[in-house]
């Protein structure tokens, strides 16, 4: 059953089910490329037609008059433009509570891409997925252009003085004001709010999170008397334990602990190697689960019960609920490690009981984890929200005291698990204003709209922890006639700060707020002017960290009955945060929706993560016998939805999971994919429960048609013919029964991993294997290359999969850097998604409970590559610094080169995917958002996304990575202005920059004291597939866990 | 029109470092130097471009206070409009081209240009032999070719002859008739069609390859611009470097057509052309806003009407008529020419994108590259110091711009084969070891930009 290496991808792949086999057959999926909706009837014939059509016209159009072309200059240039050369300005990405201090690149004026800011205390430099989409979100064509009153599903265009007036008027009226909010991390938005609710007393700012920890903030409350999120320090851990909280992915600060858990993870030195230890509670595998060292499983209502567990083994008490056997055992386990770990522990949980945030904050204090790997002196203000604040809103809806409510920057009408009872109490206010710049679910029931500016197009500030301090600049003038809600707040408060006649009043309060209240927090500059220059251009400011001591309350009585009790049910579901969606604040954006979920694969929607069984000899079930793409109906509570299944390893038996996030109604492309989860969270003594039991599924018979998984695309497998006649079988070595066949799936070299105590045995047997291999590849069909190769610069990278956590910022960052189009979830399903970097996940291990690597997979340029030599004309060929370049110029689209590709990382335009204007077919089939009639990208508002030093693809031709070029190109001119050797800051890769833990590095090979040629001498890397000779320019660093084998012995 | 919107923009390092230096420093002179005068003022110090050589500016200004050299370098249309000496000294040896001003420079910093200036750096030797602008190099194979071919066909024909001969010396021995093929039965026989059939195959399919190469390409374009610009007046006769209009090219990819703010760099004083008059420099004017008769800009000319505008210039240009041809008031020919010439106005400036006068100048664009092909001016003006002629052609000679060349791939790879990069005066270039340690050893002659991967595909397509 088990493979020789032990690494598998899915059921399908450990069953060798014939679907698996045929998708790892075929580098495209070519089925239903005719097929007939009425619209595409293309044959042979009418190709022939067209062709013959196409080459008239050309004629024709060739002989024709060439059409004028303007060049049109400034009239003033400005002189910090220079056309052609990027300009970069620090700024933050802020969204609620989630935070990243950024350098936003401008072309022309145009924020074009999103990077990491180094000097930021709290992300230094690393970014995520959904920042990095950030820029795809300011060309919207569905943002609001003006404001006004909205009536029937539109908005009716005011002049903001019109607009001003009225509400103003309705503030007037006396009436409760309460302004709803998410967390606010601005110091001087929160001055902006105390201005308005000085002039109208009887106004109120509520605020609660997409998605909450509430429990976690009231629990410090009540333990240390400081509500707030302390700071957490995974790189001073060496024993991690998270109770279900998905820190790498989606909690509080996942790119801050991102990059702090990596520099406990990277082996640098093989000799004396240490690393932290993580161990993982949870039910379903999250992308922080996916990462741990051991993964234990405990239903989502369990999750009390073991940290109670925990506490009474590190205290040696007894008593609390009941917890499954194996679990029960492997907390002993651990709480013996942790009781060893003193002052190097950190224990984290994501639960939303306070009960269990109170325990969990005890076993920290027990294990002298506060003022070493946690610490209150850079307290995190990036969640501040409370949903009980919510739930006595609405009952002052309801009672009709409440005369005007704002809506800034929250949803409650989508994310509330209660939002029908919201939107009944919200009808009852009289006057409901919206700052949404888009008609989303509750802009739609407001009936003032005064859309506020996009992040790229405001001033504004950050606090994200407390005295690291973050500007938010413009980078564009606003696209459309919206105002910033903080200035729109000031101009109804009338407020005297507030200089309207200036172009940017809020500018100036915000600069004035900065000299009054933060420059006498320095001494490095003497004039507030030259303080607030250097701040913005550093874009972030920061103030030492106080000495902030904190003692655990001792009133504080901790009573295991106060932890969610188990459920005696027999089917348990847990609701969680992905990485790209959010709590839903990101569905509208069309690359993250195409970005797959680390861990289930799957885009466009989310999908019912089922267990899969194995009978312990040969086969393997998804549960239900239920398989990908099939409909289930799941009931909740008497709520029936029809959702989409997929068989997910390390699904907990007798739980499911699904993702919250999706199955939006209203404002943009994520309309239509998926279902709302939302109405299915328990609340419990008001606090929003992430799970439900009493969980009825039932088989619909029926299959999503569009299913849209990425896991068996660009599968690096391989067939060879069996022993009779005609039959096709998968060739690992065994089915082919001898040994020294290069090329089966299972006996590849794509992984390496072993376990931190196996270090040098392995090493060894990695060794060994490069042995073997360089003896295969002793021969080269070009052996004069090297000299060539070795003339100047050389390319190469290095991906540490120890690093890499599958966050997938590097995928996004590729595709807004690179003109990498959205093709939709069809597309997807067919196989046609056009990204250039995939991360592939690969499990092995136990196979109810697997361990997962990542491996972020782009053209490897080999130097012996075999896309080159079958392509018919040469539009693939190798440079001298080793590039595998591709000329789409001179493709003609045979294809060869993809089937060619051991890699599978080469990618076909099936469709006229960014232009989307040739051909009415064309139109028909790319991209659309939901109830569009003009495809994706054919808006050119859509189409300033575009970076201008990279080609558009048209339809027919291959694309794959190209290292950069654009990047490569510029870094080498820069050099070459500057007289002087190309150094590793020239040039970074767009992935390189986004990666928030530093997996990848990209460099000079032929320069010995480049960052990449000297982490490529490290005793763990491997070329994948080094076997077959291609010679690949990119080394993957082998995958180590520091697991502890005997947990579960 | 974002790209008009970017004002916005905030760029305040460049402001800062400003107010933070104190006390000349050369390193700070050499920077002001190459920012500010280095567009006009050789950098050699010794030969005169745009502005005059600057070595021995101190003595040459040295029997007048410090002070007065820092306002002619402030502004220096004012020091002349003053009468100071040796401003009008210099006025009437430069005339017409001005000195920008630099109002934003302290005496600490012209200090510092001063220091730079005394002490120049050394300036490598001109590579010998200099750039061979335009020569094209005429091909000597022609003939050779031309002889091969008829020494060929020359060949066949014997060989034809040969084989029908003892063809029909084997039919004699046979004793068989002797065949004699006539002309007519050469020309039908089967081997002679398929021949025939294969060479004009041959040519006529090479012939289409070639053509359609063409496809697309433009030189010798040379279409109609709203001002009739002058290069030959302004790069040729004037002697106005290239690069102080297209200051962009050794930044940029784009070599930049200047804005208007640049060309009123000089005709804020200038204010009529040699040949045209006021006929085109008027444009500029209405353009950007500039009132040439009180000699300022127009504070609100944004929200100027068409009206307004058309007034102030027909002003302008009916005044100057008078006193160009000594009238006291505008006659019958006067008023036909400033109708005229505001009706060119109106054609340059008021477009189908604008519908009004205010605003850029749309200029047609001559060279055009395809979207698939990336070209940077910098790497080959700055990094290559390749003339502007090389493809360009004789710009300076040119009173209406058109491509000279082809601007087709193959005349790139030309150039790219032939040209030798600047190997020992660029240290980038050190990096090739290897090269380096050929030449040293004299197995290598030269290395071209082909050398180091100037042929391959992803140096122009990405």
């Amino acid at each position: 059953m088990h493979h020789d290496n032990g690494i598998w991808v899915s059921t399908d792949d450990l069953m060798r089910e014939e679907k698996f086999l045929q998708s790892a057959e075929k580098e495209f999926s070519i089925e239903n490329i005719a097929e007939t909706d009425g619209q595409w009837t293309a044959s042979r014939r009418d190709f022939l037609k067209l062709l013959g059509f196409g080459l008239g016209a050309a004629t024709v159009a060739a002989s024709c008059e060439i059409p004028l072309k303007k060049a049109i200059p400034y009239v003033t240039k400005p002189d910090e433009i220079v056309p052609g050369v990027a300009n970069y300005f620090a700024s933050s990405f802020v969204n609620g509570g989630d935070y990243c201090s950024v350098l936003v690149k401008t072309r022309e004026g145009r924020p074009i891409k999103i990077e990491g800011n180094s000097l930021s205390g709290v992300t230094g430099g690393g970014t995520s997925a959904r920042a990095q989409a950030l820029v795809l979100s300011l060309y919207d064509t569905r943002r609001i252009k003006q404001g006004g009153t909205i009536e029937n599903g539109s908005v009716k265009p005011l002049s903001w003085s019109d607009l001003d007036s009225k509400i103003k008027g309705q503030l007037q009226l006396g009436g409760q004001v309460r302004i709803i909010s998410q967390t606010i991390m601005s110091p001087t938005a929160k001055k902006a709010l105390a201005e308005f609710t000085a002039k109208y007393p009887n106004s109120r700012v509520v605020t609660y999170d997409p998605v909450s920890s509430a429990a976690l903030l009231s629990a410090n409350d009540q333990c240390f008397g400081k509500r707030a999120v302390p700071s957490y320090h995974f790189d001073k851990a060496d024993l991690i334990v998270s109770f279900g909280a998905d820190f790498l992915g989606t909690w509080i600060s996942p790119v801050e602990f991102a990059r702090d858990y990596a520099k406990n993870r990277k082996i640098r030195n093989v000799k004396g190697a240490k690393m932290s230890r993580h161990y993982q509670i949870e039910s379903h595998m999250s992308l922080t689960g996916s990462n741990a060292d051991n993964r234990i499983l405990v239903k989502p209502s369990e999750q009390g019960a073991a940290i109670v567990a925990l506490y009474n083994a590190l205290t040696g008490g007894s008593g609390g609920p009941n917890l499954n056997e194996k679990a029960a055992k492997a907390i002993a386990k651990v709480a013996a490690e942790l009781k060893n770990a003193q002052g190097k522990a950190l224990v984290v949980s994501d639960s939303n009981n306070i009960m269990e945030q109170v325990y969990v904050n005890k076993i920290n204090e027990l294990l002298g984890s506060y003022g070493t790997t946690i610490d209150f002196g850079r307290a995190s203000n990036q969640r501040q929200g409370d949903e009980r604040d919510m739930m006595r809103l609405i009952a002052e809806m309801n009672s009709g005291q409440v005369g005007v409510v704002f809506v800034w920057g929250a949803n409650p009408a989508y994310e509330l698990p209660n939002s029908e009872e919201f939107k009944t109490a919200f009808a009852k206010v009289n006057t409901r204003v919206s700052f949404s710049g888009v008609l989303d679910e509750t802009t739609l029931l407001c009936n003032y709209s005064a859309p506020t500016h996009h992040i790229l197009e405001s001033w504004g500030d950050a606090e994200p922890k407390a005295g690291q301090y973050s500007l938010i600049q413009p980078t564009i003038a606003p696209l459309f006639q919206t105002r910033q809600a903080e200035h729109s707040l000031l101009e109804w408060a009338d407020s005297a700060n507030l200089n309207r006649q200036d172009d940017q009043p809020y500018y100036q309060y915000l600069k004035s707020h900065w000299a009054s209240d933060l420059f006498a927090l320095q001494t490095k500059y003497a004039t507030p002017t030259a303080f607030w220059d250097m701040s913005l251009h550093d874009g972030v400011f920061e103030v030492p960290a106080v000495e902030s001591a904190v003692t655990f309350n001792p009133a504080i009585s901790l009573n295991p009955s106060g932890v969610t009790q188990p459920a005696n049910s027999e089917l348990e579901i847990a609701f969680y945060e992905t990485a790209n969606i959010g709590g839903g604040q990101y569905a509208h954006n069309p690359w993250l929706q195409e970005m797959p979920d680390p861990v289930t694969r799957t885009v466009w929607g989310n999908y019912l993560s089922i267990p899969v069984s194995f009978d312990g000899v040969n086969n393997i079930n998804g549960w239900m016998d239920l398989n990908d793409g099939d409909n289930v109906d799941v009931e909740i509570n008497g709520k029936k939805v029809t959702c989409t299944v997929v068989r997910n390893f390390g699904q907990m038996p007798g739980t499911v999971s699904i993702a919250l996030g999706q199955g939006r109604t209203a404002g943009g492309c994520g309309v239509g994919y998926g279902v709302d989860v939302n109405p299915w969270l328990p609340v419990e003594g008001g606090l929003i429960q992430y799970f439900a039991k009493d969980v009825k599924v039932t088989k619909t018979g029926t299959v999503d048609e569009h299913f849209a998984c990425v896991q068996h695309h660009h599968t690096m497998g391989v067939q060879a013919m069996g022993k009779e006649e005609g039959t096709v079988i998968n060739a690992d070595e065994k089915s082919l029964g001898w040994k020294g066949f290069q090329g089966s799936l299972t006996d590849r070299s794509i992984i390496f991993q072993t376990n931190l105590d196996e270090l040098p045995k392995f090493v060894a047997k990695l060794d060994k294997f490069h042995e073997k291999s360089d003896h295969l590849n002793s021969q080269t069909l070009y052996p004069d290359r090297t000299d060539v190769f070795t003339a100047g610069v050389h390319w190469g990278m290095y991906v540490d999969l120890n690093a890499c956590i599958g966050c997938g910022a590097c995928q996004i960052a590729c595709v807004s850097e690179n003109n990498v189009p959205v093709v939709g979830k069809k597309e997807v399903h067919r196989h046609h998604e056009m990204t250039w970097l995939r991360i592939d996940r690969y499990f092995y291990g136990d196979i109810e409970n697997p361990k997962v690597v990542y491996q972020p997979m782009m053209c490897q340029h080999c130097e012996n590559a075999p896309c080159e030599n079958v392509c018919p004309v040469n539009a693939t060929n190798h440079s001298m610094e080793g590039f595998n370049q591709m000329a789409y110029n001179r493709c003609i689209g045979t294809r060869y080169c993809a089937n060619n590709c051991p890699y599978k990382v080469r990618r076909f335009n099936w469709l006229d995917y960014t232009t989307a204007d040739v051909w009415p077919a064309n139109e028909e089939r790319v991209f659309h958002v939901e109830g569009d009639d003009k495809p994706f990208y054919a808006d050119n508002l859509t189409r300033m996304v575009l970076n201008p030093d990279v080609t558009v693809r048209t339809r027919g031709v291959i694309e794959k990575c190209s290292f950069c070029i654009q990047r490569v190109q510029e870094g080498k001119l820069t050099a070459k202005q500057e007289g002087r050797a190309i150094m590793d800051n020239d040039v970074r890769s767009a992935c390189q920059t986004a990666c928030p833990t530093g997996a990848i590095v990209f460099g000079n090979v032929n320069n010995p004291d480049s960052e990449v040629s000297k982490l490529k001498k490290g005793a763990l890397t491997y070329l994948v597939l080094e076997e077959i000779n291609v010679r690949s320019n990119v080394e993957y660093s082998a995958k180590v866990r520091n697991a502890n084998e005997e947990l579960f012995s | 029109m974002l790209l008009k919107r970017i004002c916005w923009v905030f760029a305040f390092v460049a402001a800062a470092s400003l107010q933070l230096q104190a006390a000349p420093t050369l390193e700070e002179g050499k920077n002001l130097f190459i920012a500010n005068c280095a567009s006009c003022h050789n950098k050699n110090m010794k030969d005169d471009m745009t502005g005059p050589a600057l070595s021995g500016v101190e003595d040459r200004w040295s029997a007048y206070p410090r002070k007065d050299l820092y306002n002619w370098i402030r502004g220096s249309q004012a020091l002349i409009a003053a009468g100071h000496p040796r401003a009008v000294e210099l006025w009437n040896k430069w005339k017409p081209s001005p000195m920008n001003n630099f109002p934003g420079l302290t005496d600490d910093q012209i200090e510092s240009i001063i220091l730079y200036i005394n002490s120049p750096p050394v300036v490598p030797p001109p590579p010998p032999g200099g750039e061979t602008i335009g020569a094209e190099k005429s091909s000597g194979n022609m003939w050779l070719f031309v002889g091969l071919a008829l020494l060929l066909g020359f060949l066949a024909f014997a060989m034809m002859r040969i084989i029908d001969n003892l063809a029909n010396i084997s039919r004699v021995q046979a004793g068989e008739t002797p065949v004699k093929k006539t002309w007519a039965q050469i020309a039908g026989s089967k081997g002679f069609i398929a021949f025939m059939v294969f060479a004009v195959t041959l040519i006529f399919g090479y012939k289409t390859v070639d053509n359609a190469t063409l496809m697309g390409r433009t030189q010798g374009y040379e279409p109609d611009q709203p001002i009739n610009f002058s290069h030959k007046i302004h790069a040729g006769v004037n002697k106005i470097d290239c690069q102080y209009c297209h200051d962009s090219a050794r930044r940029s990819k784009h070599s930049l057509i200047p804005g208007a703010n640049t060309c009123m760099n000089c005709h804020s004083a200038v204010k009529k052309g040699t040949i045209s008059g006021t006929s085109e420099i008027t444009k500029i004017y209405a353009s950007i806003g500039f009132d040439p008769i009180a000699n300022k800009y127009i504070p609100d000319y944004e929200n100027w009407s068409e009206k307004q505008i058309e007034d102030l210039y027909k002003k302008w240009i009916g005044q100057e008529y008078v006193s160009a041809n000594s009238l006291t008031s505008l006659d019958d020919n006067g008023r036909s020419e400033v109708q005229s010439q505001w009706d060119g106005v109106v054609k340059a400036l008021k477009n189908d994108s604008n519908g009004r006068i205010q605003g850029p100048i749309e200029w047609v664009r001559i060279h055009n590259l395809p979207d698939h092909a990336y070209f940077n001016h910098s790497q080959h003006v700055a990094v290559g110091q390749v003339a502007c002629q090389k493809c360009h052609g004789p710009v300076e000679e040119m009173d209406v711009v058109y491509q000279y060349s082809t601007l087709g791939m193959g005349f790139c790879i030309n150039c790219h084969r032939e040209t030798e990069v600047k190997f020992k005066e660029n240290g980038y270039y050190q990096q090739y070891e290897r090269y380096h340690k050929e030449l040293k050893d004299g197995t290598r002659e030269k290395v071209t930009v082909e050398d180091i991967g100037g042929l391959e595909c992803q140096k122009c397509h990405y």
